[in-house]
């Protein structure tokens, strides 16, 4: 961008100013919503469950196998700041609710795209996002008046597995999909609060091995450490386990600060020896007074300490990771303990058993710590053929517990299959003609958007889309029912309630806030000032 | 080879001088090039930028302020527009736009004057009287609100904060956010507010719509250590301790080397160690407080030390939170733990650790005193976020500033016209060169207007028309006559809420004119080469 002064002169205002461009005004509009709707129509293939995944190579040749939007766009390392700002608009979208990740990035690229027609009928931008506003205003308030309650209890959860079945629909796992959604509904239900709809989910973990299929995938009521005991000749089983967690290593205690030992004589050294032999002992020894059946540590053991500990019949295990450590003190109500002089039995966790497992036909060990006192913790572990499946698998498992950890905190729901956007199409629709002014064309506008997510579904299960969309658009305004949605699956209706496929009402709300909020940003800029060469 | 005529180096090989009249209008043209950079920006209709940089760091925004700091600017005229604009942020923290565009305007209306060879200092000394008598006028017809009405002036502050608040991106929700935003300035100690004290977190996901205030402090839970989990959430009516110490099993002294030479002794200097921590984290404990909290790392011993006795603890906590619950507390930051006693920890209700979407907080609430409080900020994208942040800042400031000075003028142009036409009138009773030069510097009032109607894409001769039309032929009852972006014409804006402090315009004014009098007067530049420059050349010079 070179300038000249009325002279003729060229003069320099910003710093590398031949190396900047500018794009102004609807030049500069236009070329943002490009970049936004080709992400977006990227992400299209994806939705449903008859959606594909996308293999992604990272720079360090690491392959990834999704088709969770979050991940997907998170790989891409896109470098277009308006691809990005939908990278993380969908990242929003995982981090609040854990699903409809690509259904955002759907929606906010198709009201990109309406806005384009409007943009060229010469609307001004800001009355657009007005607009935008005002129809996602009136698409949430039907969404609240469409929505479905759903009950559960902690036995009668038969419902929260069918919401988890739908998240689990479009992902890998579909051919498992009735045991996982059982495993993650249960995890979730373990570690909850129903009482304070709270949900942690720090307390459960997702271990992945390969070997075996997804199918094999189960639920530990407890915890497991990929470690092994410390020495072969240790028990591999052990009931009632008193358990002393230790951040002190079993070697002599070292001061931090530097020193210096002098030793100038024998019986210096000697008394040395004896010294260092007695911690040792006085090491077990105080493990063993403590009643302690068990010992986890967070750092290593001297081949002495080892040796000692087998002697007294004190199964030991090294190097266990902090983190690891603390979901164990937790689950066995255990204290962790920094010296050895304090160690009492009244810091000592308990678990039912613990046993040393092998898993696959590879020498691997795990630990399996079972029936802790406070069991309020799990582990999912993921089995598949190959690292990308389990990997895909545990992406998958994360969203449905997330769908359940939502369901939750908030009971409502909307129905799935693209009943809700259609009929909060045909409600949009509705109130665009008592409008008057400007703002009927970009709330109409909304309702068309609306209805991407639907068509991207039914193209994707290879159905006639527009004709399927608007079938259903007839049969919903005709009947008045909300819950008439796309037959992905060729079930032979289109009755969701029947079909059990339903959303989260706050994931859609979500859904349909964060992405009218993100195309109202990508709408408010009319100038892009950014070095050269960059597209 | 007669008229051979020595060259005389004065200066630098590869310096840049220009001078004269040429040279002050092409830094009137830098100027202005810039100012229509930045005027898209302008009122409630205006657009934003998006500006990458080099490293590929992007920034949507539309204050002022942040577009010229990242435009970069390194052209020497233009300069002082960028510091304009950075001194309103500072002293105001809105109207950064106007000032720019302001500033530019006076340059383009004296273009005309430089060309037909009037003296700069002419000019200056004409818009330096105009810009005195406008401050002027403000003071005198700017609204005094009152004071004593609670309600009456918490809506005043409230309109302000919206009127900050109407050209970013948060504008759909301005008046919840406005309502947070007084309320957030009116915790601060009304003798000595410090906007510092009022914290903005920002957590990515989640909706404009969730934001909140949270009437106290918090902040995202620290790093921490194994044993963190076991240490209970949620206090009522906690003490808290707020240190300044790394509670850490470490070495006391760098580089310091014990010298044993007895191998008994050994033991003794692993106990002292020990006891060194141990003797801090009991003073502690024997304070009573049940939250400490420290600006330096708490090592995973003194977590799981107060884990066992569940006592509540973060290390590496951010200065300005600190800062906060110092002031609200009305505690010191403790360095040392000699000393240290009940009398030294601070209470408050309601301690608690909440999700917030994928983060987690620590907020406390219910002080007895005020003194700060934190707005939690929700979004979608990063850089929402950084905007959202950028325009609450905004108007934080303009709410703080109504508070110290109450009196308020209408904005939507309203208050330019007016002096404009207040100057006009002038004019006509002076005689000289002066007459013409405070009517231009009165005409170059009218941008702020014809701006705002541009950028919403109205007929903005049409709208200037009604407006001069209304404030010439009615001055009295026209007075708040401005611009109407909701039905494209004119209409009172003090009526339609649209209030700014009196304090934020006369600051714009004399901010504008001393640029643009500093502009006007500069008659040669001499840029000396970069250093980059000068090897060149000398490299080229050995050749």
């Amino acid at each position: 961008m070179l300038r000249f002064d009325s002279s003729g002169k060229p003069f320099i205002i910003i710093r590398d100013q031949d190396q900047k461009e500018r794009l102004t005004g609807s030049e500069a509009r236009k070329a943002n919503i490009l970049a936004a709707m080709t992400v977006a129509n990227l992400m299209k293939t994806s939705i449903g469950p008859l959606g594909m995944d996308k293999i992604l190579v990272d720079q360090d040749g690491e392959v990834t196998a999704t088709n969770d939007g979050a991940t997907i766009l998170k790989n891409m390392q896109v470098e277009n700041p308006i691809a990005k700002l939908l990278v993380e608009l969908s990242q929003g979208q995982d981090d609040e609710i854990g699903d409809g990740t690509t259904s955002v990035v759907v929606l906010a690229g198709a009201l990109l795209e309406e806005s384009l027609s409007l943009l060229e009928k010469g609307i001004h931008p800001s009355k657009i996002s007005e607009g935008y506003e005002k129809a996602c205003d009136i698409a949430v308030k039907h969404l609240l008046k469409i929505c479905d309650k759903i009950e559960f209890d902690k036995e009668n959860c038969g419902s929260l597995v069918k919401a988890a079945k739908t998240s689990l629909g479009s992902k890998i796992v579909n051919q498992y999909t009735e045991k996982i959604a059982k495993i993650s509904v249960e995890a979730v239900l373990a570690v909850a609060d129903l009482e304070r709809k709270d949900v942690r989910f720090d307390l459960i973990k997702l271990e992945g091995k390969t070997g075996g299929t997804l199918g094999d995938t189960e639920l530990i009521d407890g915890i497991i450490i990929p470690k092994n005991f410390s020495h072969p000749q240790m028990p591999k089983q052990i009931k009632n386990a008193k358990i002393a967690i230790l951040t002190c290593p079993f070697e002599p205690p070292k001061p931090k600060t530097g020193h210096k030992l002098d030793i100038d004589s024998v019986k210096k050294y000697k008394e040395l020896l004896e010294i260092e032999q007695n911690y040792f002992k006085e090491m077990t020894d105080l493990v063993k007074k403590s009643g302690a059946t068990l010992v986890l540590c967070q750092w290593g053991f001297d081949d002495e300490a080892n040796h000692l500990l087998l002697q007294k019949k004190l199964p030991a295990v090294r190097w266990v990771s902090g983190t690891d450590i603390e979901l164990i003190a937790i689950a066995t109500g255990a204290r962790i303990v920094p010296r050895f002089s304090e160690l009492t039995e009244k810091k000592l966790g308990k678990a039912g058993m613990v046993i040393e497992k092998s898993i696959g036909t590879t020498d691997e060990k795990m630990i399996v710590i079972e029936k802790c006192s406070n069991t309020k913790t799990v582990t999912i572990l993921v089995k598949g053929g190959n690292k990308m499946v389990v990997e895909e698998g545990k992406r998958s498992i994360h969203d449905a517990l997330c769908v359940t950890r939502n369901l939750i905190k908030d009971n409502r729901i909307v129905y799935g299959g693209g009943a809700a956007e259609i009929s909060c199409s045909v409600a949009v629709n509705k109130a665009s003609k008592e409008n008057t002014g400007v703002e009927q064309y970009s709330i109409r506008a909304f309702s068309q958007a609306l209805l991407s997510v639907p068509i991207a579904l039914a193209s994707n299960s290879g159905l006639n889309s527009l004709e399927a969309v608007s079938e259903i658009q007839l049969k919903q305004m005709e009947k008045e029912s909300s819950f008439l949605g796309i037959d992905c699956l060729s079930k032979g209706t289109n009755n969701m309630k029947e079909q059990y496929v339903f959303d989260t009402l706050r994931g859609k709300i979500q859904e349909f806030l964060l992405a009218t909020q993100m195309a109202k940003m990508i709408l408010k800029i009319d100038d892009i000032i950014r070095p050269t060469g960059q597209y | 080879m007669s008229h051979f005529t020595p060259t005389i180096v004065l200066l630098k090989e590869g310096t840049d001088s220009s001078q004269g009249k040429g040279h002050l209008l092409s830094n009137i043209d830098a100027c202005v090039e810039i100012v229509n950079t930045l005027k898209t920006t302008l009122g409630p209709r205006g657009m934003d930028k998006l500006i990458t940089n080099d490293r590929g760091k992007s920034t949507v925004t539309n204050d002022g302020a942040t577009v010229m700091r990242l435009l970069d600017v390194v052209h020497p005229a233009v300069q002082t527009l960028v510091d304009i604009a950075m001194s309103q942020d500072s002293e105001v923290g809105d109207g950064t736009t106007s000032v720019v565009v302001f500033a530019g305007e006076i340059l383009e209306q004296s273009r005309s004057f430089i060309k037909e060879n009037v003296h700069p200092q002419t000019l200056i000394k004409a818009f330096r009287k105009a810009c005195f008598k406008c401050r002027e006028r403000i003071k005198e017809i700017a609204i005094e609100s009152n004071v004593e009405d609670e309600k009456q002036w918490n809506s005043m502050l409230k309109k302000c904060a919206s009127t900050a608040m109407n050209s970013k991106l948060i504008a759909g929700h301005k008046d919840a956010f406005s309502d947070m935003v007084v309320q957030a300035v009116r915790s601060l100690d009304p003798e000595f507010p410090e906007v510092d004290l009022i914290g903005i977190k920002k957590v990515g996901g989640g909706a404009m719509e969730e934001s909140f205030l949270v009437n106290g402090v918090a902040f995202k839970k620290t790093f921490s250590y194994a044993g963190f989990e076991q240490q209970p959430k949620k206090f009522n009516e906690p003490k808290i301790a707020l240190l300044n110490i790394e509670l850490e099993l470490k070495n006391e002294k760098e580089n310091a080397e014990i010298r044993i030479k007895d191998p008994k002794e050994y033991q003794k200097i692993v106990e002292a160690e020990w006891e060194l921590i141990y003797e801090k984290l009991e003073k502690i404990v024997e304070s009573g407080a049940n939250i400490v909290l420290s600006r330096l790392p708490i090592g995973d011993l003194a977590t799981q030390y107060f884990a066992d006795r569940d006592i509540f603890c973060a290390g590496r906590v951010e200065e300005g939170d600190m800062k906060r619950l110092s002031v609200i507390t009305g505690k010191q930051i403790q360095s040392t733990t000699n000393g240290f006693t009940s009398e030294m920890v601070g209470k408050c209700e309601l301690m608690e650790e909440k999700q917030i979407g994928s983060e987690r907080y620590n907020i406390f609430t219910g002080f007895e005193k005020q003194g700060s409080s934190t707005i939690i900020l929700r979004g979608g994208a990063e850089q929402f976020l950084a905007e959202s942040e950028r325009s609450l800042h905004d108007a934080i400031m303009v709410v703080h500033r109504a508070m110290l000075n109450s009196k308020v003028v209408a904005g939507g142009g309203a208050i330019e016209m007016e002096l404009s036409q207040y100057l006009h009138e002038y004019a006509k009773t002076i005689y000289g060169k002066e007459q013409m030069l405070i009517s231009a510097f009165a005409k170059a009032l009218e941008i702020i207007p014809r701006q705002i109607s541009q950028n919403a894409g109205f007929d903005s001769v049409d709208i200037m028309n009604k407006l001069r039309k209304g404030h010439f032929e009615k001055p009295k009852e026209n007075i708040w006559m401005g611009v109407d972006i909701e039905n494209e014409g004119v209409c009172n804006t003090m009526d339609s809420f649209v209030w700014e402090p009196s304090l934020m315009k006369l600051n714009m004014l004399s901010a504008a004119t001393d640029a643009a009098c500093l502009v006007l007067s500069v008659d040669e530049t001499v840029k000396s080469p970069s250093l980059q420059e000068n090897n060149k050349i000398s490299m080229e010079g050995r050749k």
